[in-house]
């Protein structure tokens, strides 16, 4: 964690001066065609403000994550193992987040994915934790083969325009102020560069849960909940947003990728929004959020603003690692994650209740708190885009009305568990606030939660933001929609007051026209369900069509040859009669035979083959 | 210089002898043969010539070669000819790995462990000849050489049904044989090579009109493509590994796999460059059906064994892909995808033994939650899955990402048939992981006998050089490129 900060501080201090270090991983020797010169893939790293600000928030929430473990985790089985995945994790991380290209990016993209696989499955005895697993590799398995044919696709626009005819002797890296690749390939709009820039937006929203790979992310819920905090809310899931992110700044996008990626994210921030509202699961509430966030995050990038996107991907990791853990300090006291078994926690925690609703005002973007600010950074900006983008409208309009529901479903968390004066499910333990390993994470980070969005008003912090070239823009002009915006906020947490405050519960009336959308909602609009009939119904299917196939066709001929072979040894058996003229009419007809084939087949053979 | 490869030879043909009559001692003595192959090997990659500026020897490019007058008659010119090139060294390397992790982990084998080991050996030896034999005859010695072994290995030490999965296999592969043999004497008489030397058939077979060339590519073609194997021609593998005794399947799968494609890029590719290039529509095609039949029944399949027969298939298919792209690139990214698939599909042929050895079966409807009474089992089985489906940091993923590049160059788009395969090739490795290794324990016995030390070794010997080449493939690239073959920075 120090040495994280630590780089980051320097990178404040020093703004423009950036590190970067590489060596030669593989080298491809030269082939005719693409890449005549021959390839190089290299490993290096690249200290600049968009990775600086991603280490500061792996290592602050990777110790943090790291410290309440230490409470969290301390009657599970399997700790070596946990601890051992977690350092691997957090080392891929940083690895991704130092990539000074490409290659290297995906490397520890495929690192921090398969970490996450791990953990989701660490209480692997449970069929669902297992099945969470696997679903989450395959799912962003998609998204990764998309990216790696995003980069063959880059690194073919870069060899068709380059200067040099071919792919660089040394790679291609990220670079500020002029690479030969920015050279090659920025500003322009071609059609191969458009599938490439959607193929990154494929890997991005595999890992970041953009819809329609959203699936996963509910389901890796699996996992330890410290687990959630670090991997599935503050960094690996960010991962897909800094990809995006780093891809507009050195590579850029055509506005058709702009509009695709403002389109994915804008509908992922009501489509996910939408159904946490309903969910009864503590931790699925958080993580449908984290998909919606993260659909801030995206648009913003989309829009053009990637400084905007990282700087609420910044601190939206804070508030939400605490809105895990704390959630995750309620599991550890009741073992249940069930919404309506709990109720009347806040006067017997008062540090995991106060740490939820910092969390969630956070959340819900109600000033001064960190997600007000870099929210409205967002809206602020996407708006001002809206004059010369009108088809942006849409997708605004979407993450405008997501605000609400934000607040909503946020509140909805905090009052079903938190407000009332008794727990609903007496069999549940008594409740108590964890050690002080756990209540310590929960304080630092509400600190984060409620100044890190004032960081921008720091000069070094700005001057960071603006390093990439793209200064964050929160001007007085925007203050009327902040005030819309803040509106939305307080009038979510209103009605989630007016429904569920106090210890109430609403019950939705059988007959009531919301209960098919409640239905739908529930059902995750059927994605998983379809996602998971095509697995099992049409591939598993198709997949055991083909193996009879195998067996009974291709092998069945095998066997027929066979067959076929047996039955003429047995004529040829039953032909050594022991009669000697029967011997020497088949001598006879061998030797007729032989003749034919000399004077017949023999001179057209020659003539097509011996005579060339 | 010392005469290093018949010296290897001649070790291990002692050896093998050794073995078979060493009784109950047989191990230690596979054991010892074993190590002295691995320093031998590591000693003829020390005095390998093959980089730049070198080219000393008789062929150029080739290191180490030997050629002693054999059967020279008026019209006929057989030597004794051998030597290595980067392609070659990388497998022959991958043959001594196999030959050591096999021993160790077949240490526990007590059902006439001389005839076992000595059979191991006899096949090491027959690949390490087929990888250095320079001279058609020596090739096809070689090549047969390996047959036999491996047709006992099944036929003796196989499961319930050995007799007729080791016929099927000896049946497919020597009809294959046979068809290889007709397509070598042919290209030796047509081309008027002056001997059966590697070196005069290359230079002769420039000559060769370019029907003839094809002609003879498409019966040398089917010798070696049978043994990769490719669709619809793999059905013996599948049997061949379901009852072959766990060494002998990671012998199959490791080394006699490699032996086609070896023998497709040296004795098919290199001395008959217009064929490939013409028959190039038909290769992508076989290559493509077999990396989707591959894949495609895995996912089917209930056998652990058979799963990672299916697997091999599709690995062999991007192998023949990218030697069919007929570039320097796709042939670098072949050699590393066989030794990859060498080591990783060894690997996971073990840990399917050793799960056979634990709980006496390897259904996958049966298994269930093995990792409480198997962790370290479980965590090997995992690993070899991980890098089976090119995980970075092992060693599939710099073959796989090298034979991609070198798709994308040749052929552009067509590269997203393996890419999408990708998915499907984790889908049935994560959902065998999923249902054997994870979830609710099954009606298994609780307390398993535990894995032996040995096994351990011997399936840690194949992690470690799977991590090791994963994290510095430079290693071996470095070995490939340095060879005598188109384009390479060698020539």
């Amino acid at each position: 964690m120090g040495l994280g900060v630590a780089i980051a501080f320097g990178e404040m201090l020093s703004p423009g001066t950036y590190t970067n270090v590489q060596i030669t991983w593989l080298h491809l020797p030269p082939a005719p065609g693409v890449f005549p010169n021959g390839f190089s893939l290299v490993m290096g790293t690249l200290v600049d403000p968009l990775s600086s600000l991603m280490l500061v928030v792996v290592t602050v929430v990777g110790f943090l994550v790291m410290l309440y473990s230490i409470g969290y985790m301390h009657t599970e089985h399997g700790l070596p193992r946990y601890y051992a995945e977690l350092s691997l994790f957090l080392a891929a991380m940083t690895g991704l987040v130092l990539a000074n290209n490409l290659l290297e990016f995906f490397l520890f993209w495929e690192l921090v994915g398969v970490c996450s696989y791990f953990l989701i499955g660490f209480y692997y005895e449970k069929p669902s934790a297992a099945s969470a697993a696997k679903e989450a590799f395959l799912v962003t398995r998609v998204g990764d083969i998309m990216f790696l044919l995003g980069i063959f696709l880059f690194f073919y626009a870069y060899a068709t325009a380059g200067p040099n005819g071919g792919w660089a002797a040394n790679g291609f890296v990220f670079a500020h102020n002029g690479s030969p690749f920015l050279a090659g390939v920025m500003g322009r709009n071609t059609p191969l560069l458009t599938v490439a820039g959607l193929m990154i937006l494929g890997g991005a929203a595999g890992k970041s849960a953009q819809f329609p790979l959203h699936v996963w992310l509910p389901d890796a819920m699996e996992g330890p909940t410290t687990v959630s905090a670090l991997i599935h809310a503050a960094t690996m899931v960010a991962a897909g947003v800094y990809l995006l992110a780093v891809t507009s700044v050195f590579i850029g996008f055509t506005p058709t990728d702009q509009l695709a990626i403002v389109a994915v994210g804008g509908f992922t921030t009501l489509f996910a929004a939408s159904m946490a509202v309903v969910h009864p699961d503590i931790k699925r509430v958080i993580a449908y959020s984290t998909i919606s966030q993260l659909g801030y995050m995206v648009l913003a990038v989309g829009a053009g603003f990637a400084m905007v996107g990282l700087y609420h991907l910044f601190t939206h990791a804070f508030f939400k690692a605490l809105l895990f853990l704390a959630a995750g300090s309620v599991i550890h006291a009741l073992g249940t994650q069930d919404l309506f078994k709990m109720g009347g926690l806040k006067k017997h925690m008062r540090v995991t209740a106060a740490a939820f609703a910092i969390g969630g005002l956070a959340l819900a973007g109600i000033p001064p708190f960190a997600g007000f600010w870099s929210k409205d950074d967002i809206l602020g900006s996407v708006y001002s885009t809206l004059g010369s983008h009108p088809l942006y409208w849409p997708f605004f309009l979407m993450a405008f009305a997501a605000v609400f529901l934000t607040a909503y479903y946020i509140f909805r968390a905090w009052f079903l568990a938190f407000s009332g004066d008794h727990i609903r499910d007496p069999t549940l333990p008594p409740p108590h606030e964890g050690p002080w390993v756990m209540q310590v994470p929960l304080v630092i980070l509400s600190g984060f939660a409620i100044v890190a969005g004032l960081f921008v008003f720091a000069p070094g912090f700005a001057s960071l933001l603006s390093g990439a070239g793209i200064p964050p823009t929160y001007t007085p002009t925007d203050l009327g929609l902040s005030a819309i915006s803040v509106g939305l906020g307080a009038g979510g947490i209103g009605l989630a007051w007016s429904l569920w405050g106090n210890g109430r519960v609403y019950v939705l009336p059988d007959d009531s026209a919301l209960q098919p959308l409640r239905r739908l909602l529930l059902n995750r609009y059927y994605f998983k369900v379809a996602y998971d009939a095509f697995g099992l119904r049409v591939v598993y299917t198709v997949a055991r069509g083909a193996d009879f196939f195998d067996r009974f066709v291709i092998d069945g001929t095998v066997h027929g040859f066979e067959r076929m072979f047996g039955a003429a040894s047995d004529r040829l058996r039953r032909m050594q009669s022991g009669v000697v003229s029967d011997y020497a009419a088949y001598v006879i007809a061998g030797l007729l035979a032989i003749f034919v084939l000399l004077l017949i087949v023999g001179p057209y053979v020659v003539a097509r083959l011996g005579g060339a | 210089m010392l005469p290093l490869i018949s010296i290897i030879l001649a070790t291990l043909a002692v050896g093998t002898v050794a073995t078979f009559f060493a009784g109950a001692r047989a191990r230690w003595v596979a054991l010892g043969v074993s190590t002295v192959f691995l320093i031998e090997v590591a000693l003829l990659f020390a005095g390998y010539t093959g980089w730049p500026g070198y080219s000393t020897s008789l062929v150029p490019g080739f290191s180490d070669t030997e050629t002693y007058a054999w059967i020279h008659l008026s019209w006929l010119r057989i030597n004794y000819a051998v030597g290595v090139d980067g392609i070659s060294l990388v497998l022959i390397l991958l043959t001594a790995i196999l030959q050591i992790a096999t021993v160790i982990y077949s240490w526990g084998e007590t059902h006439r462990p001389a005839g076992y080991f000595g059979l191991v050996m006899l096949t090491c030896l027959g690949s390490f000849g087929v990888f250095v034999a320079l001279d058609v005859l020596l090739f096809f010695l070689f090549w047969e050489a390996v047959l036999v072994p491996m047709f006992f290995l099944i036929g003796y030490w196989g499961g319930p049904n050995r007799r007729y999965a080791a016929l099927k296999f000896f049946v497919y592969t020597h009809v294959a044989s046979i068809v290889m043999l007709v397509g070598l004497l042919a290209l030796v008489f047509y081309s008027g090579a002056t001997s059966f030397d590697f070196s005069s058939i290359y230079a002769a077979a420039r000559g060769l009109a370019p029907e003839v060339q094809v002609f003879l590519f498409l019966a040398l073609f089917f010798g070696f493509a049978v043994k990769f194997p490719i669709v619809p021609f793999h059905t013996w593998l599948p049997d061949a590994h379901v009852e072959a005794p766990t060494g002998g399947s990671v012998l199959l799968a490791g080394l006699l796999l490699k032996l086609g494609g070896y023998g497709l890029i040296r004795w098919a590719v290199e001395v008959l460059p217009y064929a490939i290039h013409a028959l190039q529509p038909l290769l992508f095609l076989i290559a493509f059906l077999s990396i989707i039949w591959g894949s495609v029944l895995a996912l089917a399949q209930r056998d652990l064994k058979r799963l990672v027969a299916y697997s091999s298939i599709n690995h062999m298919g991007i192998v023949l892909l990218a030697i069919a792209l007929d570039s320097s690139l796709g042939l670098l990214a072949a050699v590393l995808l066989m030794f990859a698939h060498g080591i990783v599909s060894g690997l996971l042929f073990m840990t399917s033994g050793s799960v056979h050895h634990q709980y006496g079966t390897r259904d996958i409807h049966t298994l269930g939650g093995l990792t409480p009474t198997a962790p370290g089992l479980a965590t090997l089985l995992m690993a070899g899955s991980l890098a089976s489906l090119g995980l970075p940091a092992l060693i599939g993923f710099p073959a796989e990402f090298t034979a991609f590049v070198a798709t994308w160059n040749g052929i552009g788009y067509w590269v997203l048939i393996p890419l999408i395969v990708l998915v499907v090739t984790a889908a049935f490795y994560l959902w065998m992981m999923q249902r054997v290794l994870f979830g609710p324990q099954k009606g298994l016995p609780a307390e398993v006998p535990g894995l032996p030390w040995y096994e351990s070794a011997g399936m840690g010997i194949l992690l470690a050089f799977t991590v090791l080449f994963g994290i510095l493939p430079s290693l071996l690239v470095n070995v490939i490129v340095n060879s005598p073959v188109k384009g390479f920075p060698g020539t």
